[in-house]
């Protein structure tokens, strides 16, 4: 062989062996995967280890991003690859439809079994409305959220009001009294601050508007409902929030998200708030304008309906392509144990999917509204559980957004906005 | 350019089929393994119902006529099409007034040479983040400066025409200097003595340059046009990273669509999306192998 | 004389801007990578190296491993490419071959296909063959993907090489590979050099298929990476963010600025072609 055809060969078997070299095997760990804020994930970290020495499985992270359509792409990369890791993953209460219906999650009750477990340990309703497909339970809750109403205690108690308000009537008629009057020492102050801008939040605070005994999209026989009396009821008085009744901003519908919303009432230029639970431990800290001053209490609802509250948070899934679900759902069931749970709610704040947790002392010690959190768990409404769900809320969020600029009445928009439903529920039922 | 003009015959060896295909077997075989095949097997999937919460079947044409009903890929479309008109002409604009500053004789020129290179050399990615910072409401670069001229704060990424701009001024950024550098090829070609011909005749400097540089400069104008077309067309990771479509969908991409049906598990009518975008850019590149000057002697 | 003067302010006032617009979003990523507070515009400026310290010794941000990731898909796959359209730019430039202008323009249309409607489809291929999250399913369509323009480039090279250089070794008797070998390449060094650049630039840059087809630092690259990095309801780590940005920026932008002129001269030379 001549310099020439050596170097050539001895070229290519590097390159081939390099390219062999590079892709690693699955190793004998189970694989979490979870997202969230870096303090978040560093706490998840430390029970993975504890997780490693009490079971003796080594739990093994996968740091995914917080944004919530990334963390679903990242998911459906991995699953729609029928890759083995991650074993177990948080999904979103969203997706879960989509996941289940494409058969990327086991069925738990098996395992539950095995390891005696009863899911009466869990919100009932929650487990009930979310975690189960095709009648299977195929998720648990790991941290649930829901609705809350934040209002200012002395405010309320400076204008003669007892507690908050709990019919829609009630509470326009505090808030609009109580904004005229602070509006003259503080220009920016407003009435009610609430998550209008295009996107998910959106579709989460029009179904706790229309909450009732009903959800306020109804998936019949597979043709979806959204033009009913409650329903335009709902979104002409979101409408009307804002205009004429000048108790929620002008830029409720451009602009407000979770964030910004929590920065409003912070900052003390607000009467109530509608946001998730994350905000009350954010209220309550150093610098906020509203620290003591911050009451919680259910959303308000129609004199003939009652309160309802969004149900988000994170669920855990077991990967149908996981090559270890024994051990993984080990890791599963340490992590949701009372005691795990109750870690997580003392140093994240985060409001477990266990009841028990909220008895716990040293937990009411942190979080002393946990028990009006208790009590809007067991009122949650769940945004339709459908695996075409994310594409029916663009659909929605967008009419909802036309409703609240004022470009179109809220009866005309329920009409398009049905029939662009029923459209994609067409599109994608068997 | 000057070389393909050459004849070439005195360099070429006869027609010898087993050496041809060696040579030329690796490419063609990677590029139909990984970007024919791909094209070839997303058009077919846009014919099917390939969804992974359904059983899949066959469905002709109907995800085309969608299309049609669907309102987000008409917001979609108009926003590439927007996105286009705006920052393609702004582009070539711009680019040609750096690229006359690159050609223009001085000490400094090297260091421009060097320093527009560095836009173009960030990653998007990074520079969708950095710009992201830039526009970031409260402390962003952006508004600090409109505030020190004692304007209101904009807030860039949370209203539609603000996100529209944000993204339009971040993508020139990084595109200017690929356009400037294309077009500077052209402007060496230009023959000196033309210019100091038309110096002697006494032709202003606006004068030279309408007469002869933009003329001569044509052709590569209308490569670089159409390039940057293509380009803009098929934008994904700025949009990604500033706004991921956001908000209320007024800045989604046709790729950044594409990519959400992707996600949302609906891979047919992905795939239709991405066929309509190909057909798009086939057409454009067709365009662009007629206008740039390909000839048959050219090899 | 005074349209002197006016050429000469026009170009100063371009200058400037250029020079502003250029540099203004750099020197503030190096800034905020060097800040203890991201709000630092308007106020004090407080030093710090912790951002570098955190993303490299952080063990659950992985930036290292992205970082590794991106070198190594990026350099094979320059390499490859190179070596691939290197051989096809000899056959281009050397041999007749029917179709030879077709199938030239069809490479060249491929180059310009969007991503968007080539990775649904390469996803299904690499879940396929299991190289889902793997090296080598990065490797293989970023090669294929800078090839285009890899040939393009060395075509253009080659085109200058004088035909009476190889020819004549070819009729002593030289397989066509060896005079490629030990009388093109040689001349074409320069050529090879840009081209090798351009493509290890291009792949290191490249985001969609990275995103679609890894799922965690076993092969997840620096731009991926850096676009999840993320804090919780808005609360970015802009330190963090524009420190690791900092960091993958400087080698490419190094590289960019030392071999300035093979860069300015493949990026033509491939555009023009194409």
């Amino acid at each position: 062989m001549n310099l020439f055809e050596k170097s050539f060969l001895y070229i290519t078997i590097t390159l081939l062996s390099l390219l062999t070299v590079c892709s690693k095997p699955d190793n004998k760990r189970i694989v979490l995967a979870v997202g969230g804020a870096p303090s978040e994930v560093e706490f998840w970290e430390k029970i993975a280890a504890q997780c490693t020495e009490q079971t003796g499985i080594e739990l093994q992270l996968i740091r995914q991003p917080t944004d919530t359509d990334q963390r679903r792409q990242n998911l459906v990369t991995a699953l729609r690859a029928k890759k083995a890791t991650p074993d177990i993953f948080l999904m979103d209460v969203a997706w879960i439809a989509q996941f289940a219906g494409s058969n990327w999650l086991e069925p738990l009750q098996p395992f539950m079994d095995k390891h005696t477990i009863s899911d009466t340990s869990f919100f009932e309703s929650v487990v009930k409305q979310a975690d189960h497909y095709d009648n299977k339970l195929i998720a648990l809750p790991v941290y649930v959220d829901g609705g809350l109403l934040y209002y200012r205690k002395d405010l309320l108690k400076k204008y003669g009001y007892e507690k908050p308000p709990e019919t829609w009537n009630e509470f326009i008629d505090c808030a609009k009294t109580i904004t005229e009057k602070e509006r003259q020492k503080n220009k920016n102050f407003v009435g009610y601050v609430w998550q209008g801008a295009q996107y998910e939040g959106l579709t989460c605070n029009f179904l706790e508007f229309a909450g009732s005994d009903k959800p306020g999209i109804v998936i019949d026989s597979s043709s979806p409902i959204i033009h009913t009396k409650r329903n335009i009821e709902a979104a002409t008085l979101m409408r009307d929030l804002i205009e004429p009744y000048n108790i929620s901003p002008q830029n409720t519908y451009t602009d407000m998200k979770e964030e910004e919303v929590r920065i409003a009432f912070q900052s003390g230029n607000a009467l109530f708030e509608r946001n998730w639970p994350y905000a009350w431990k954010l209220h309550q800290s150093e610098g906020s304008a509203v620290k003591g001053l911050t009451g919680v209490a259910l959303l308000p609802h129609f004199k003939d309906g009652r309160s309802a509250s969004t149900l988000g948070g994170w669920h855990i899934g077991l990967s149908r392509f996981s090559k270890q679900k024994d051990k993984a759902f080990t890791c599963i069931a340490y992590l949701l144990s009372s005691e795990v749970q109750k870690q997580f709610t003392i140093q994240l704040g985060w409001n477990p999917g266990r009841p028990d947790v909220y008895n716990d002392s040293t937990v009411l010690q942190i979080m002393q509204h946990a028990p009006i959190l208790k009590e809007v768990f067991n009122h949650t409404v769940v945004r339709p559980v459908v695996p075409y769900y994310s594409y029916m809320s663009a659909v929605i969020q967008r009419y909802l957004n036309a409703v609240l600029s004022g470009k179109i009445e809220a009866s005309a928009a329920f009409i398009d906005c049905e029939k662009e439903l029923q459209e994609i529920s067409r599109r994608y039922s068997k | 350019m000057t070389s393909l003009k050459r004849s070439q015959d005195s360099r070429q060896y006869s027609y010898d089929w087993p050496w041809v295909t060696l040579l030329l077997g690796p490419g063609l075989f990677l590029l139909c393994l990984l970007i024919l095949i791909p094209v070839i097997g997303t058009i077919i999937t846009s014919t099917n119902r390939d969804i992974t919460f359904m059983d899949g079947k066959w469905v002709g044409l109907s995800n085309y006529a969608e299309l049609f009903k669907d309102t987000a890929f008409r917001q979609s479309l108009r926003f590439t099409i927007s996105f286009i008109a705006v920052s393609v002409p702004l582009e070539l604009l711009f680019g040609l007034g750096l690229s006359l500053l690159m050609n223009y004789k001085s000490s400094f020129r090297g260091i421009i040479r060097s320093l527009v290179l560095i836009p173009w050399a960030i990653p998007a990615v990074i520079s969708g983040r950095i710009w992201e910072l830039i526009y970031n409401v409260n402390y962003g670069l952006a508004n600090y400066i409109i505030e020190q001229f004692g304007f209101e704060k904009i807030n860039w990424l949370g209203t539609s025409s603000g996100a529209f701009w944000a993204i339009i001024i971040a993508d020139l950024w990084k595109t200017i200097p690929f356009v400037a550098i294309i077009l500077l090829a052209g402007l060496s070609s230009i023959p000196e003595t033309l210019y100091q011909q038309a110096q002697i005749d006494g032709a202003s400097f606006f004068r030279r340059f309408y007469s002869i540089t933009l003329p001569l400069l044509r052709p590569v104008i209308v490569v670089a046009l159409l390039f940057r077309t293509i380009d803009a067309l098929r934008i994904f990771d700025l949009v990604f990273i500033l706004t991921s479509g956001g908000p209320g969908g007024s800045t989604t991409s046709l790729s950044q669509l594409g990519f959400k049906y992707f996600v949302g598990g609906d891979f047919g009518y992905g795939s239709t999306l991405s066929v309509i975008i190909f057909l798009c850019a086939l057409v454009l590149s067709l365009l662009v192998i007629k206008f740039g000057k390909f000839s048959q002697e050219a090899i | 004389m005074r349209e002197n003067l006016l050429e000469r302010m026009l170009f100063y006032t371009g200058l400037c801007v250029t020079f502003v617009f250029i540099l203004a979003p750099v020197t503030f990523m190096i800034l905020m990578s060097f800040s203890k507070n991201p709000d630092f515009l308007g106020q004090s400026f407080n030093f710090t190296i912790r951002h570098f310290y955190e993303i490299i010794y952080t063990r659950s941000l992985h930036f290292p491993e992205y970082l590794a990731n991106s070198l190594i898909v990026s350099s094979i796959s320059a390499l490859i490419s190179t070596a691939i359209a290197g051989m096809g730019a000899y056959a281009f430039t050397r041999f007749n071959f029917p179709g030879k202008f077709i199938l030239l323009v069809g490479i060249l249309a491929l180059s310009m296909f969007p991503q968007i409607s080539i990775v649904g489809y390469l996803f299904r291929i690499m879940a396929g063959v299991g190289l889902i999250n793997t090296r080598t399913g990065l490797v293989l369509p970023y090669t294929a993907w800078v090839l285009p323009l890899s040939l393009w480039i060395l075509i253009s090279y080659f085109l200058q090489i004088p035909g009476e250089l190889d020819k004549a070794a070819y009729i002593d008797g030289c397989s066509p590979l060896k005079t490629m070998w030990y009388v093109i390449l040689p001349v074409a060094s320069p050529g090879l050099f840009s081209t090798l650049l351009l493509a290890f630039i291009f792949s290191f840059n490249e985001f969609m298929f990275a995103l679609m087809l890894t799922t965690d630092q076993a092969a997840r690259t620096v731009p991926v990476g850096i676009s999840l990095f993320q804090g919780l309801h808005g609360e970015i780590p802009w330190g963090s963010i524009m420190a690791a940005s900092t960091l993958t920026t400087a080698p490419v932008v190094i590289l960019t600025l030392v071999f300035q002129r093979y860069i300015i001269q493949g990026l033509t030379r491939g555009a023009l072609k194409g």
